[in-house]
């Protein structure tokens, strides 16, 4: 959304001195991002509902006693709002402070997962002290869940609930939920046991949107010793028809992991357990490396490409020869992209004269 | 009776609204426990994903996960009971499976001990006895009350005594023609405000519900009177049910609700006996149901039991425990008076709210308005316990002096003690001591002094008490209590727990206070709700009022570690 | 798709038919869920009790390749109860009043004997589709892997077009695709019946335009489709060029797939590893997979998206275009000499009308959904919004035909294949992703409880199973989703291959084969007992 100059009839707000148009819904935390000015926040995922729990967000509001959320609170016409006072940036560098002080530690590898560095990040930002106000951590790592995809490292979980949330909001699966209370609350599966004995799908949101890399890619994570900065490519994930956008992590030429984009056009940051976690097929050692050609013998050996693509080109001119030009197929990939699947039409039309061309979707 | 299955049990309560609640209690008898089969059941039965149910399950405290886990004692361990014997008596219980329980809102009469549905109290274990909660000793200022006016009557809680004494006659002023909008003209008049705590005036709350759009539309009686040291509600409920019936069916009148429940704190089991017979009563004689007095008024009342958690005492956490959810307080706004129970417009009323508005439609504004003294309209519950010669339940007229009810009415400390402190709101209102104690019992009184009258309750400590110890217990119960959601209320009630117990933090007083502080301002500042709001006036009453104990605690080191947990 | 995956979260009702969408496209499930949760109805229609009936407000377990009647069935009661659209039927449609006819006599009884659903529940699910606002549909390879495919869409459309569903927000018929680029494949002309952007290759002003483009003079009628191909390899069909596809175990009827392959006098494999389909290739190139190759691929909602590459390919492997083109060039066709894919993709929109607006910088954005007919268009989130390819939406009258094969006392079991969440298709890429075994480590046949202790199988046991076209050894899971007499099992292990069994017919039109419907018969294998060879 672009940012709009107050018109005339519009609802407007004041925020920071400046007066601000808004949409009828838009919370003051959406107002503020759009001008400008993201507040810190370790419970928001813009997918899901506002839930107002880490109150890092809290602004003031002329007229209201106490500071408010400012993802929980709709903007209304006239509101004069503070987002930023002396005062509650003090708050907030307590309260990241308080938060730092629950857990094993902040700095986490990013392989974690594509939020684990947001509390390190406001850390950073507030120039929080994590051992100021130390005492019990809240968490309790479950070491013992064997499943190879989501580590559920819970020493290092802040009780934010996004992963709960986009469990049931994005997800709709429900598979994970909240023990107990206070201090001593734990995300938990049913009965509290391992996540493969229940609902969970292993889709791997609940890893991309925890802030602090408690629940993390297991995948990923076997690249953490891997030489090198983490590089980011978007690309559409190889499996279904939905589309779904990815960043593919590299670490030099190594494939490390998979992150699902937040803005692709067909998931928004959606993906499910093959597109998470299925990406290593690419680098394994079964990969065809060189072409292959049949000798003699009946078996297939490595051969130049010169040598292969001479015998391929041999054979399909031999069997024009022999038996016409209506006698050449050629069957394109639903997985390769388009320029394969044209040139693969192409080369059977302009090659052969002929509409003898299919792809695999009958299969 | 033969057991029932788990179709049988479902059958009976699915239809009705708000029927978790009821379904795991039905289970947790039955069973002695919350088995994992009955959870599959329930989530099954009521559509409700496993995994949230058993979070939701997990968050109450008094709903067993373990075999006979229901019928083994839980003994009474808050800021009264723990120097009343409360200790001693789990210790030599835990071979029957003891568990120690926060406040179970029988401060008057120590130590209450809950087996399965029944509560018997004592100050040892062979004393422990089953006997009714106290009624509020007559008024020894002589001063006119309003919801104990009749209380003391023979019979008050059966329909034949309370319809002897005044009952039901301001409902049927309202079947026989008072109009709503008149019923909350003269509730406005009267200046009756809420007396749970939060003080908003009731009339305005009935009007916002009476003006929302949707419905049906919904009464909620919050007998969830979980703040330790207050037991008014339960002595009103107890003593005088039908008042809380006709004041409930009273703002369904004054709104357009044809829906009520109540929603009553587990540890009074006898008081859900109470209520049920007086509901029964009431329906059976016309007060209650389809077309009320043969007038066009109809108006039901569903009882609902917690299982324990001080949170659902917040309306809204109240509202998604009814509705099945999980018991967080919910953001405002949108506000229960518009988006209420199941997305309703919602009145949630306190039950000596509910059980005011009779009196007053009976007797009049004037007479309410002239019970209090000075500016103040009306009366005020007060729960007072602890180290005071005379515990009880005492209606004060709102401004009376704090000192007059410590010293006058309720007798003063023991023989040869002095008073220390006092608690205000329960705990939430922290602590008042030396010159402060000099306060008038109202609103702006208490305020100016930095803490609240909120529901009434009022702890004595005298000089015996261990401060500091008394306020760690505070803090233990706060952290316990706190639901987790909100970061400043989850993190710093923590904390601060830890900070008085001292196994973590500063040990020198100057940075000990700095923290201290620092957590307070971000959890009164920042916190969701009026739990985390409130939990540091503990502290920062201990800091103001007794900095020297303070200080010879961090110096000395801890020595009252034996808080249960 | 009709309509783009975002209106998912808008119906408020939902019929999905044939689509086991939680496991074979979960992210747009999710969509369904949302919608779900915000009061829409969801109507499930499938023989197994998939985890999507299990969030349904309406559940009708048919027999597996009775489709037809049930929609037939629907239609009757929507017509009985007034609920057309006779707005969009008058303004949108031709041959209403034939078909009304036509469906006068498919009552939901006639329907229930067939399908196996209590007639009530056809009856409501046609009453909460017809009062539907707006109804939309889903559909998979539950729909079109039968004999009666085409029939069964057409009855879809059917319903669609009589309820008015069509080329409204949140309406729609939705086939969800299978392959990241199997619509891409269609778009860029790899079918025998058209050009690229479904241009009809019998169309001599079509073959005229690409016969200029190309430099060669193309025949001026269709192509024959895979499956007749393979059919007349050795025969007629010489020579393949296969990109991409373990067709041997991907495909039905492996042993008669096997046999094409063998008779072939040469065969030439693209592929990333070397499949099963391999052991019968004459050469075999390495391409560049997903993760290596720049391109462009098109997904289930007709939104073109770029691909690029992240890291180099191994050894010698090359990206598929250069492969086709190298090998043009040695056969000297004229018009392969590209430096890149741009290039490549840039000509495909010079000559596909609905690319005609995009180019490669465009695409990169993601933001277009085809057609896109001029530069400077927004595309086309929503077909048909204001008229139909040919006009008007042409109503067609369908008679339910039973599958190829229906069970007797020899075959008297259902089979139904399918995938499963966590193995892709044959799963040499799944296959070979760390993890994946942790979850499916080896095939299962799904069969209800009771059945096995009817059959005389234990949970876990080994058992053969056997159609008229070949058996397998396959291990037997007792699981409640399988209802009475239907068996499941996916076609992801070559060491399970089930498409041994599969095979019983082909759609007449598409000559799609009917892999979800195949009788079957199981017998106990002893742990140690040969078996024989099919």
């Amino acid at each position: 959304m672009s940012d709009r100059q107050a018109g005339a009839g519009q609802a407007t707000l004041v925020i920071d001195g400046a007066e601000v148009a808004f949409e009828p819904g838009e919370s003051l935390f959406e107002v503020s991002a759009r001008v400008g000015k993201r507040l810190p926040s370790l419970c928001y995922d813009e997918r899901l509902e506002a839930f107002g729990a880490c109150r890092l967000c809290v602004v003031e509001v002329e007229g209201i006693r106490n500071p408010v959320a400012s993802c929980t609170t709709l903007a209304a016409d006239g509101m004069v709002v503070t987002t930023s006072s002396a005062e509650v940036e003090a708050w907030r560098k307590t309260l990241v402070e308080m938060v730092a002080s629950e857990n094993r530690e902040v700095e986490v590898d990013p392989l974690r997962g594509h939020a684990s560095q947001e509390l390190s990040r406001l850390v950073a930002r507030y120039d929080a002290v994590p051992g100021r106000f130390a005492g019990e951590p809240s968490g309790k790592s479950r070491e013992d869940d064997g499943n190879p995809f989501l580590l559920r490292d819970y020493d290092l979980c802040i009780s934010c609930y996004r992963c709960v949330r986009v469990c049931a909001e994005q997800q709709g699966d429900h598979a994970i939920g909240i023990a107990n209370r206070g201090f001593e609350t734990r995300i938990t599966t049913e009965f509290d046991g391992e996540l493969r004995d229940s609902a969970c799908v292993f889709c791997g949101q609940c890893v991309q949107t925890c802030p602090t890399g408690a629940l993390a890619d297991r995948k990923a994570m076997r690249g953490v010793d891997v030489p090198g900065e983490i590089e980011k490519t978007r690309t559409i994930c190889p499996y279904c028809g939905v589309g779904c956008s990815v960043d593919l992590m590299t670490k030099g030429d190594k494939l490390v992991g998979v992150q699902p984009a937040m803005d692709g056009p067909a998931n928004k940051g959606a993906l499910c357990v093959k597109g998470q976690f299925a990406f290593d097929f690419v680098q394994h050692e079964d990969r065809l490396a060189h072409p292959m050609v049949r000798n003699d013998d009946g078996e297939l050996v490595r051969a130049s490409w010169d040598e292969a693509l001479d015998r391929a080109a041999k054979g399909f001119r031999g069997v024009v020869e022999r038996h016409g030009r209506h006698a050449v197929y050629g069957v394109a990939s639903g997985r390769a992209p388009h320029e394969a699947a044209y040139l693969m039409q192409k080369w059977i039309r302009t090659g052969f004269g002929t509409n003898f061309i299919d792809n695999c979707s009958r299969a | 009776m033969s057991r029932l299955d788990d179709n049988d049990l479902l059958e009976r309560f699915r239809k009705l609204p708000a029927p978790l609640l009821p379904l795991l209690h039905a289970f947790h008898e039955r069973d002695g426990l919350v088995s994992e089969e009955a959870l599959e059941a329930l989530s099954e039965g009521l559509h409700i994903p496993r995994a949230e149910l058993y979070g939701t399950l997990t968050f109450y405290h008094h709903l067993s996960r373990i075999p006979g886990g229901q019928a083994a004692p839980r003994v009474c361990t808050g800021p009264i009971c723990r120097y009343k014997g409360g200790p001693e008596i789990l210790e030599a219980l835990r071979k029957d499976g003891a568990t120690p329980m926060p406040c179970a809102g029988r401060c008057d009469e120590p130590v209450p001990v809950l087996f399965g549905n029944e509560v018997r109290v004592g100050s040892s274990v062979p004393e422990l006895l089953s006997r009714p909660s106290p009624l509020p000793v007559p008024n020894p200022g002589a001063v006119e009350e309003c919801v104990f006016a009749e209380i003391r009557e023979p019979d008050r809680a059966s329909l034949v005594g309370y319809e002897r004494t005044g009952g039901y006659e301001a409902l049927r002023r309202c079947t026989a023609g008072l109009r709503p909008s008149e019923l909350i003209d003269l509730v406005a008049e009267s200046g009756l405000a809420g007396r749970g705590g939060a003080g908003f005036p009731t009339a305005r709350k009935w009007s916002a519900v009476a003006e929302a759009t949707g419905g049906p539309k919904t009464i909620v009686a919050n007998a969830d009177e979980g703040e330790p040291g207050c037991f008014k509600d339960r002595v009103l409920m107890d003593h005088d049910p039908h008042a809380l019936i006709e004041g409930m069916c009273l703002a369904a009148h004054a709104t357009g609700a044809s829906r009520g429940f109540i929603y009553l704190r587990y540890e009074y089991p006898e008081t859900l006996a109470i209520l049920e017979k007086a509901l029964d009563e009431a329906r059976a004689a016309g007060h209650l149901g389809d077309r009320i007095h043969g007038s066009g008024f109809s108006f039901e009342i569903h009882l609902r039991r917690g299982a324990g958690a001080y949170i659902c005492g917040e309306e809204t956490s109240l509202l998604n425990s009814l509705e099945g959810k999980h018991p967080f307080p919910r953001n405002r706004p949108p506000f229960p008076v518009t988006h209420g129970y199941e997305g309703t417009p919602t009145a949630v009323n306190n039950v000596e709210t509910l059980c005011s508005v009779a009196p007053i439609v009976r007797k009049g504004v004037e007479w309410y308005q002239s019970l209090g003294l000075a500016e103040n309209a009306g009366t005020k519950l007060i729960s007072l316990s602890g180290d005071i010669q005379r515990p009880g339940n005492y209606e004060v007229p709102l401004g009376l002096p704090l000192q007059t009810l410590l010293a006058d009415w309720a007798g003063g400390p023991p023989e040869g003690r002095r008073i220390q402190a006092v608690t205000m709101a329960g705990l939430s209102g922290g602590f008042l001591a030396g010159a402060d104690l000099d306060v008038d019992l109202d609103e702006p009184g208490i305020r100016s002094k930095g803490s609240f009258l909120g529901a009434g309750g009022i702890m004595v400590f005298d000089d015996s008490r261990d401060m500091v110890q008394v306020a760690h217990g505070a803090m233990e119960f706060f952290a316990e209590e706190s639901c987790g959601k909100c970061f400043p209320c989850r993190i710093g009630t923590r904390r601060l727990a830890e900070r008085l117990a001292q196994s973590h933090g500063p040990r020198d007083l100057a940075t000990w206070q700095q923290e201290a502080r620092e957590l307070s301002v971000v959890m009164r500042a920042t916190s969701a709700c009026g739990l985390g709001q409130a939990a540091p006036l503990v502290v920062e009453s201990l800091m103001k009022y007794f900095p020297e104990e303070l200080e010879q605690s961090l110096v000395s080191g801890w020595s009252g570690g034996n808080d249960e947990r | 798709m009709s309509n783009p995956l975002s209106d998912m979260e808008l119906p408020n009702v939902m019929f999905c038919i044939g689509t086991n969408m939680t496991e074979c496209h979960p992210v747009a499930a999710t969509r369904l869920k949302k919608a779900k949760a915000k009061g829409a109805k969801l109507i499930v229609a499938d023989p197994r009790r998939i985890r999507l009936a299990e969030h349904a407000d309406l559940y009708l377990p048919l027999r597996v390749g009775s489709d037809v009647a049930l929609l037939l069935a629907m239609a009757h009661v929507i017509v009985r109860e007034g609920l057309v659209d006779g707005e969009f039927v008058a303004t949108r449609t031709r041959d209403y009043e034939a078909f009304r006819d036509h469906v006068a006599e498919f009552t939901p009884e006639w329907a229930s004997a067939i399908c196996q659903v209590p007639a009530k529940d056809i009856a409501l699910a046609a009453r909460w589709f017809g009062e539907a606002a707006p109804g939309a549909i889903y559909y998979t390879l539950g729909i079109t892997e039968h004999i009666s495919g085409v029939d069964n869409v057409q009855s879809l459309s059917n319903l669609a077009l009589m309820t008015g569903n069509l080329g409204k927000v949140g309406g729609g018929i939705n086939p969800m695709r299978g392959q990241n680029n199997i619509q891409g494949a269609g778009d860029c002309g790899a079918i025998p019946s058209g050009f690229p952007g479904f241009q009809a290759c019998d169309d001599p002003a079509n073959v005229a335009k690409f016969s200029k483009a190309y430099g060669r003079e193309i025949d001026c009628e269709k192509g024959i489709t895979k499956v007749t191909a393979l059919d007349l390899a050795g025969d007629k069909i010489h020579a393949m060029l296969i990109d991409g596809e373990n067709t041997v175990v991907s495909d039905p009827d492996k042993g008669h797939c096997e046999k094409a392959l063998r008779s072939l006098e040469h065969l030439v494999l693209i592929d990333i590893f070397e499949t099963d389909t391999a052991k019968f290739a004459d050469v075999v190139l390495p391409a560049t997979a997903w993760a290596e190759t720049d391109g462009v691929v098109t997904n289930t909602e007709r939104r073109p998206q770029r691909l690029r590459a992240a890291v180099p390919a191994p050894g010698e492997a090359r990206p598929d275009w250069w492969i086709l083109a190298e090998l043009a060039k040695r056969l000297e066709m004229p018009g392969f000499d590209y430096s890149g894919p741009d290039e490549i993709f840039n000509e495909l929109c010079s000559l596909s009308p609905i690319y005609a607006g995009l180019d490669w910088d465009l695409v990169g954005t993601g933001a277009y959904q085809w057609p896109v007919p001029e530069k400077g268009h927004p595309g086309t989130p929503r077909l048909h919004e204001t008229e139909f390819p040919n006009g008007r939406g042409i109503f067609k009258k369908i008679l339910y035909r039973d599958p190829a094969e229906v069970v007797d006392d020899e075959y008297p079991i259902w089979l139904t294949t399918g995938r499963r969440l966590q193995t892709y298709h044959t799963n040499t890429q799944t296959g070979r992703s760390e993890g994946i075994d942790y979850f499916v480590p080896h095939e299962v046949l799904e069969v209800h409880p009771e059945d096995l202790t009817a059959w005389g199988l234990a949970d876990g046991q080994l058992a053969f199973l056997e159609s008229r076209r070949g058996g397998i050894e396959i291990r037997v899971e007792a699981h409640p989703r399988s209802p009475r007499g239907t068996v499941f099992s996916s076609f992801s292990f070559a060491a399970t291959p089930i498409n041994d069994l599969t095979g019983s017919g082909y759609d007449p039109v598409t000559q799609t084969a009917e892999l979800k419907v195949c009788p079957v018969k199981i017998r106990p294998v002893a742990e140690n007992e040969p078996v024989p060879s099919s």
